[in-house]
């Protein structure tokens, strides 16, 4: 007798066996804490332009292999502009010409390029 | 009028939902007890699409034996888990009798 | 690229080398300029936003925490309504309810969110990485006192131990046993002892 349980996303990992847990703190970067300013912000009750749910199920729903190979703030940040392009909020031509812009905005400083 | 008062044997049950959903699948189709109710918040499964028009739900906090909910493992028997469950996840149960 | 950050057995926590975070802060700084030319939020509003953020810390629990230990009418109201008594100390706090749980002799609580990352962020600030990890959030509901062992805290077989998943609208603070002597230290002193770790209940002893 097998018991359906229903669907699983690949973020609900509650009981799965895992390794030994990471003891680390990392910082909190700059661009993290932009990315949970804007998300708060657009949430906010002046705005409400984007939830936190919808943030969530932005990145319940981006793929396994993303969700696995991002970081946590990455993951939200994702999962926020795929949530404002589905909305017509941003669009990706828009958000892509911006990040051009800003792409080469850092190759005039960086030393490097 | 909540349907569930703190004690009452309760179900989670397995709806089948795809899409965001706020329950843990380890949770599912397992019995326990309510521990406390939250008051009433609206669904995060409309909130997740953009509905912020839905009925708001009750909320109960469950509370399981760890060891139901992870068999044959030497777990202590009054270790317990409790998480929150929407209303419309839970329905009336029966008591269990323990396991030997 | 992200990279693993990653030690031995560990489960990795996949963190941005330099060339991500770079990447990041430019996509994150698009999305600004884009949302601010459309008028949906200006750059003060996000740098007041960041400075919100950033004020949270463990400080606060801990003034909760030495509060409750010191003022019992207090500490029966932080347990009937937490997030009420803790706006009592002017702290403000944004998710819509928390939930204190007590550890007595007998009862030891530990919190996770195994579905995300929740955490009552408005009062502490951002949860550690490890709480964050697929590991805790994997085995905190299965083998907890697995957990707790690698975190330094052998719980006895006879003290209970319960799990929070703290997967809807409520969030969770742990308020530890006060220390044996309570009554010659000062509230400066007992706030001084409370880590984020006996916070979250990955430790017990408040020393």
């Amino acid at each position: 007798m097998q018991d359906d349980k229903g669907p699983r996303g690949y973020h609900d990992v509650g009981g799965d066996a895992a390794g030994t847990i990471p003891i680390v703190d990392l910082p909190w970067l700059h661009w993290e804490k932009q990315v949970e300013a804007i998300r708060g912000l657009l949430g906010d009750g002046t705005r409400r332009i984007v939830s936190l749910d919808e943030v969530r199920r932005g990145f319940e729903s981006f793929g396994v292999e993303k969700y696995n190979s991002l970081s946590f703030y990455r993951r939200r940040l994702e999962a926020m502009t795929d949530i404002l392009i589905e909305k017509g909020v941003v669009s990706h031509a828009e958000l892509d010409q911006a990040i051009a812009q800003g792409k080469a905005k850092w190759a005039e400083f960086d030393p490097k390029a | 009028m909540k349907r569930f008062s703190d004690g009452d044997c309760v179900k989670v049950l397995a709806l089948g939902k795809e899409g965001h959903v706020r329950i843990p699948h380890y949770v599912r189709n397992q019995i326990g007890h309510i521990a406390g109710y939250c008051g009433t918040y609206l669904n995060p499964e409309d909130l997740a699409v953009g509905n912020t028009s839905g009925q708001a739900v009750d909320l109960y906090r469950v509370a399981f034996e760890q060891r139901q909910l992870w068999p044959n493992q030497p777990i202590p028997k009054h270790d317990m888990l409790v998480i929150e469950i929407y209303d419309h996840w839970l329905a009336p149960a029966q008591e269990t009798s323990d396991a030997p | 690229m992200p990279h693993d950050h990653h030690h031995g057995e560990h489960e990795a926590i996949i963190t941005e080398d330099e060339a991500g975070n770079i990447e990041a802060q430019i996509i994150v700084d698009a999305l600004q300029d884009v949302l601010i030319a459309k008028g949906l939020l200006t750059a003060l509003e996000v740098t007041g936003a960041i400075a919100k953020l950033e004020s949270p810390g463990i400080h606060l629990g801990a003034k909760v925490i030495a509060k409750a230990w010191t003022d019992p009418a207090y500490h029966a109201r932080l347990l009937a309504d937490g997030r009420a008594a803790i706006q009592e100390l002017d702290i403000s706090v944004t998710e819509a309810s928390i939930i204190v749980v007590e550890n007595t002799p007998q009862v030891h609580n530990l919190v996770t969110c195994t579905l995300c990352s929740c955490y009552p962020r408005s009062i502490l600030g951002q949860p550690p990485s490890w709480y964050i990890s697929k590991a805790y959030r994997a085995r905190s509901v299965r083998e907890p006192r697995k957990v707790l062992a690698e975190f330094g805290l052998d719980l006895p077989e006879d003290t209970q131990l319960i799990v929070h998943d703290s997967n809807a609208d409520m969030r969770y603070l742990v308020l530890p046993e006060a220390p044996a002597d309570l009554q010659t230290r000062s509230i400066a002193d007992l706030e001084a002892l409370i880590s984020r770790d006996h916070l979250i209940g990955v430790t017990r002893a408040v020393t």
